[in-house]
């Protein structure tokens, strides 16, 4: 009994490592490719344009351009395979080094955001599937589709116009005021952690006015899925034949919400969160650019811009793992929380 | 941890949260760093490495900022022609040291110069001009005792445009004992020079994070005299709405390229003041002779025609709300020899009679690269409008700036719009972008145009070889008018640096090239 059971767990474990050995090497290959086929000529952005024909050619060379692309990509994967990422054209440093700064800080801001979302989101699903069609859902719907809808530029501009220039209760853009950017200590890359460990007075409480924002502009987008997702799966549960037999047999609306739906609804919301989070951390590149935020997003979307290779892929391929760990914990949690699940 | 916890809650209720009074001594920058490749001045030759160079590095000499278009020793303290027409000795500044405090010698003049040579990065071409390569370079740049450098040159070129070329970043002396140090596979201290400062400009380089920030500190032992500020810090906040609300509420002392509505909404604000001066950066309409599936590109008429086709005043007035100035001559405004006439305006009409007089049927169909980005868009819809009333159907293409640079120097564009800016304060660097055609696939703008101009050519080059300064001038007008009066470009507009700083910033200067930005006078 113990042996199947022990020959069953190293199956999924096996299952697991070579889904996400599929799942990054897949999406390396289609991003090399993508990169390969961008317009944007890396050489060029790296010399400039009025460089000499002979520099132009030694930033091929250099960056490997002079190779067909089956061979630059070998190259790479072969690198990747020794843990070196390679260079970022655009930093002129190890991407693994780059990735180490940013990578935290995105982190942090998805983190944060995915706690307020989830305890926000999920209370309005709640709510939204306890009376559906009342005034309470009505307006949680419209607060949802609006989350959804308002472009996360507009809103955090306008909250940074409000809250910060105006109103001069946040911090502006940014992740601490000068006073404490360039002399604490970044060992952890998360301001929150690395403010408190500095011991310098008015860091840590600086690092909160820094976030507040960028945080509630990230969350009101995620807390509109969650709840419009929740609100679904529960509803989707409420028209189950147990749930009508429960409430023959005269249990309240509340039992019915708590004890029945509830518990049969948590799989999807495990799953709902998991994929909200993967999508936070893919880099939240439009508010860390209003918010002057170091992460992830901007990183990428900068890479992009002067098609710096490694980078694009290095931070593919962090995103990619982030997506498959967070799929194989919701898949955990999910059978943990509904047996039914296989 | 209590007592940290308590001092928290204070802060939280105390502070005034979000508004960070500036910190004494220290001026803080707010613009875009995304384009900064390296910060080593043999590589980095990007607009915004340009402009911190000048804080961190000196050359033997450098433009005056209080006198455009003159020179003036910076590590060198006096220099002599040698009789030969083809070399100069300079004396270096006695005293002079590095930021890391190492005296400056002989031995680091030729290191940095040859250095910058061999590397051959981007910016290496400046020192080709010289007739310099990574082979012969040694020979051309010699000390000749430990107070004196002699440098010469191969070129036929006259001393006031090797000492311009010398006022150039590439020609940035650095601490060779400290590149020595720092050196990794032979790569003369390149990739430390990436994120380090060894110069002895009157900042060094504290800390820079790529895409983030960059922190300048002052440099007591400064050669030329020690900055007014303790420390510079220049943030990268990528979007132009978040600058215009950092230095609005005052957490930045200075933001760099906001757009025309963002400056007009700061204008006249009590605490904000307008800081305006030209820059070098022309911008002009190039058609791409060489493209031989459509003949008509290379038709004089066709210029000629484009020429009346611009609304110079309404995209340099209302468009672009005073931050372009019309301008039709390669030579940016302030470069000596600069032509400021602006004969051509809208003339639908006239235009139209062009074309027609050259059998150049309406609803030609040209298309029209440009980058996707502001003020270019507006710039291309303007011209397609105006085009239009002429009978040309403009085609617009957008693309991000390496793919349609990409398109020039393969020569496959049909038209485009781009800007020009010098690569170092000498008018050849620019006439001969537009005016000299080797013919040998060289990338000046001429060539790729495919304009053949043996005659003109021949006059750039016996422009750069005049050694009467006077006589340049003069030669850099003829040169000039004719390109403006027959040539595929259309000169059309001139840059005008616009920035927005808090009041109590006073002695910021700029000049009208990227190097030229000088915070060592600053206080605020």
């Amino acid at each position: 009994m113990r042996a199947r059971y022990g020959r069953r767990v190293l199956r999924r474990v096996a299952g697991a490592a070579a889904t996400l050995a599929l799942t990054i090497a897949a999406l390396l290959v289609v991003t090399f490719a993508l990169s390969s086929l961008s317009p944007i000529d890396p050489a060029i952005r790296l010399v400039g344009d009025h460089a000499s024909a002979a520099s132009y050619q030694q930033a091929r060379r250099d960056l490997g351009l002079d190779r067909p692309w089956p061979v630059q990509f070998a190259r790479y994967v072969s690198q990747v395979l020794r843990g070196n990422l390679g260079t970022s054209s655009s930093t002129g440093q190890p991407v693994r080094d780059d990735l180490a700064k940013v990578f935290p800080a995105t982190l942090e801001l998805a983190t944060l955001a995915m706690l307020i979302s989830a305890a926000v989101g999920l209370a309005f699903g709640l709510l939204g599937a306890w009376r559906p069609g009342g005034l309470t859902d009505g307006v949680i719907r419209i607060l949802s589709l609006a989350g959804n809808s308002i472009p996360i530029f507009w809103l955090g501009l306008l909250a940074l116009y409000l809250f910060y220039a105006h109103l001069h209760w946040t911090g502006g853009p940014g992740r601490l005021d000068d006073a404490f950017e360039y002399t604490i200590d970044r060992s952890t890359g998360l301001v929150l952690i690395d403010t408190w460990r500095s011991g310098v007075p008015g860091a840590f409480v600086n690092a909160i006015t820094h976030l507040i924002l960028p945080v509630l502009v990230l969350a009101a987008n995620a807390i509109g899925n969650i709840a419009r997702l929740t609100r679904a799966a529960l509803l989707n549960e409420s028209a189950r034949e147990y749930v009508i037999l429960a409430r023959a047999k005269g249990a309240g609306e509340a039992r019915v919400l708590f004890a029945h739906i509830l518990p049969n609804a948590s799989g999807a919301a495990v799953t709902v969160l998991a994929l909200s989070y993967a999508r936070l951390l893919e880099g939240a590149v439009l508010t860390e650019t209003v918010f002057a935020w170091p992460g992830l997003g901007r990183y990428l979307t900068t890479a992009l811009f002067a098609a710096d290779v490694p980078a694009i892929l290095g931070g593919t391929l962090v995103i990619g793992v982030c997506f498959v760990v967070l799929n194989r914990c919701a898949d955990l949690l999910a059978r943990a929380v509904d047996p039914r699940i296989l | 941890m209590q007592c940290r916890l308590a001092s928290i809650l204070a802060g939280l209720l105390l502070s005034g949260v979000g508004v960070a009074a500036g910190v004494p001594g220290t001026l803080v920058v707010v613009q875009s760093l995304d384009d900064i490749v390296s910060l080593d001045p043999a590589e980095g030759f990007e607009l915004s490495s340009e402009s911190v160079f000048t804080s961190l590095y000196q050359r033997l000499v450098q433009s005056d900022p209080d006198k455009p278009g003159a020179l003036r020793a910076t590590l060198a303290s006096d220099w002599q022609p040698g009789a030969d027409g083809q070399s100069l000795v300079f004396t270096l500044r006695a005293g002079a040291t590095f930021a890391g405090g190492h005296a400056v010698r002989p031995e680091d003049v030729v290191f940095s110069l040859q250095r910058a040579v061999r590397l051959n990065r981007s910016p290496a071409f400046i020192l080709n001009e010289l007739g310099w390569t990574a082979d012969n370079v040694a020979g051309f740049i010699v000390k000749t005792d430990d107070g004196h450098v002699r440098v010469s040159w191969p070129a036929r070129v006259g001393t006031a445009f090797v000492l311009n070329v010398l006022s150039s970043t590439v020609a940035s002396i650095v601490d060779a004992l400290e590149a020595d140090r720092h050196q990794v596979n032979n790569d003369s201290g390149n990739g430390w020079l990436h994120t380090h400062s060894e110069g002895s400009g009157p900042f060094r380089m504290r800390r820079y994070i790529p895409h983030e920030a960059l922190v300048m500190d002052a440099n007591p032992r400064a050669p030329l005299g020690a900055p007014l500020l303790k420390t510079v810090v220049i943030k990268n906040v990528a979007d132009a709405a978040s600058r215009r609300l950092l230095v609005e509420v005052g957490d930045a002392d200075i933001a760099r390229d906001l757009g025309p509505d963002q400056i007009a909404a700061l204008r006249g604000k009590p605490d904000l003041r307008v800081f305006e001066s030209p820059s070098a950066s022309v911008h002009y309409l190039l058609f791409n002779g060489s493209n031989n599936a459509k003949p008509v590109l290379k038709n004089p008429a066709l210029w000629e025609a484009a020429r009346w086709l611009i609304d110079y005043d309404g995209i340099a007035g209302k468009l672009l709300k005073g931050q372009y100035l019309v301008h039709q001559a390669f030579l940016a405004h302030g470069f000596p020899g600069a032509l400021d006439t602006t004969p051509y305006h809208l003339d639908v009409p006239k235009a139209r009679e062009i074309l027609a007089k050259a059998g150049i049927a309406p609803g030609t169909a040209i298309t029209l690269d440009v980058f996707n980005q502001p003020p270019f868009n507006e710039i291309a819809q303007s011209l397609q409008a105006t085009f239009a009333q002429g009978g040309i159907r403009l085609q617009i293409l957008p693309g991000v700036a390496s793919e349609v640079y990409g398109k020039t120097r393969t020569r496959t564009e049909e038209a485009v719009w781009l800007y020009w800016i010098p690569d170092y304060y000498d008018a050849h660097s620019t006439a001969s972008a537009f005016a000299l055609n080797r013919e040998d696939g060289t990338q000046s703008i001429a060539w790729r145009a495919g304009w053949h101009i043996a005659k003109l050519s021949a006059q750039t080059i016996a422009a750069v070889e005049e050694r009467d300064p006077a006589a340049r001038i003069r030669d850099y007008e003829a040169i000039q008018a004719e390109v403006q009066r027959s040539s595929p470009f259309v000169i059309a507009l001139q840059e005008r640096t616009e920035l927005v700083m808090r009041s109590n910033v006073k002695g910021y200067r700029q000049g009208l090239t990227a190097e030229m930005v000088y915070y060592d006078r600053v206080t605020r």
